[in-house]
């Protein structure tokens, strides 16, 4: 974030300059500069749960508000204007989400236990469970085992996409590693002609919706397949849908 | 539960936005449960209601509610979902090929139509188990 004295100089002139005119080319010069900042912020605010582009977006935003109200003749720093407004977006954001997201904590363990609880379950009585049979297994109800189902929809969506140990590429996470062979992807000019934002999903999210809606396999026999838990292909899934969703409006 | 009918009707209004939907969900996976549901059934049918919900109010939400009435049969469960909107009627609702796809994949039937009230829906999730 250090940067030389002339480089603060000639910031200072375009945020002068910026006030006076309100020219959006100086605008666009001003928010270039100072990304770094957002996505520094941004990145405080990694492995909550929301990924990380989403957040870089949220700072941005912040970032251009703090651009535009920012007075330069007031003599504070601009990154120190600009950190509690972008920070303060951030925070937003997490509370806007809060009210799918707020899971009380007894139905957060469960959720976190529930994937190991279906899986051992699965194999014991050799189909899918029923409700009440993995409530009694996890020694909660029924009524908590679905409300744990439910959380699994709302809560850390990102958990699967998290980066994994290994660093900080986005595409390395646990899922994206599984191999698969390419015959299964065969079909995907035949889907993507039902919808081309198919094309843009990760390609294990492709694979899985394939697999579910168009091969018509259960959740489970996509978790055994692809070795990852039920769990994990449901909100994988849900993930995929809302995305299909929320991009078509874009188009 | 005895003196609770086979053919038990629930019916649930909530207003037309997806932070909603979430009750929807949870009734039908709920009365699901009640009929013996698995996991993977349940799952499904909470897709399903998914894709349709939102084929009525949109990824936003609209302004108006959404009435659900859940009817547990013998052999399954029928939702079926009316949207009542105060900016009208809008463009008559209609499913992407690809909703059709999966809502193919996930429940026995399912129908998007226009009511006199609105848009509407109806699904019938059978009973597989076992």
């Amino acid at each position: 974030m250090s940067m030389s004295e002339d480089e603060r100089d000639e910031l200072r002139r375009k945020f002068e300059a910026y006030a006076e005119s309100r020219d959006p080319a100086l605008r666009d010069q001003l928010v270039t500069a100072h990304l770094g900042l957002a996505e520094y912020l941004a990145r405080r605010f990694a492995n909550r749960g929301e990924p990380l582009d989403d957040l870089v977006q949220v700072a941005s935003v912040g970032l251009l508000k703090a651009v535009d109200r920012f007075d330069p003749d007031r003599g504070l720093e601009f990154s120190t204007y600009a950190t509690p407004t972008i920070v303060g977006e951030l925070k937003r954001h997490f509370r806007d989400k809060g009210w799918a997201v707020r899971v009380p904590r007894r139905v957060q363990e469960l959720h976190l236990r529930l994937g190991k609880v279906v899986s051992s379950l699965s194999q014991d009585v050799g189909r899918s469970p029923t409700i009440a049979e993995i409530a009694e297994r996890a020694g909660a109800s029924e009524e908590e085992v679905l409300e744990a189902m439910e959380a699994g929809r709302a809560y850390r969506f990102a958990s699967l996409d998290a980066p994994g140990s290994a660093g900080d590429d986005e595409n390395q996470s646990l899922a994206s590693q599984l191999g698969e062979d390419d015959p299964l992807m065969a079909g995907i000019e035949h889907r993507v002609a039902l919808s081309p934002l198919i094309a843009e999903l990760p390609r294990r999210e492709q694979l899985i919706l394939h697999l579910r809606f168009f091969e018509g396999l259960t959740q489970s026999e996509i978790a055994g397949r692809l070795g990852i838990s039920q769990m994990h292909v449901s909100r994988l899934l849900a993930r995929s849908l809302a995305k299909l969703r929320g991009s078509a409006d874009d188009t | 539960m005895e003196h609770v009918g086979k053919e038990a009707e629930v019916r649930l209004s909530i207003p037309a936005s997806p932070e909603f939907l979430r009750l929807a969900r949870l009734a039908a996976a709920g009365l699901a449960s009640r009929m013996g549901f698995t996991y993977d059934e349940v799952e499904d049918l909470r897709i399903a209601i998914d894709e349709l919900c939102f084929s009525l109010v949109g990824n936003s939400g609209r302004p108006g509610t959404i009435v659900l009435r859940y009817w547990m049969q013998d052999d399954g469960l029928v939702v079926e979902g009316v949207g009542q909107f105060d900016d009208g009627m809008g463009t008559s609702p209609a499913l992407s090929p690809l909703s059709q796809q999966i809502l193919k994949a996930v429940v026995d039937e399912h129908e998007l139509t226009i009511g006199k009230d609105g848009p509407e829906f109806r699904l019938v999730k059978r009973h597989n188990a076992g």
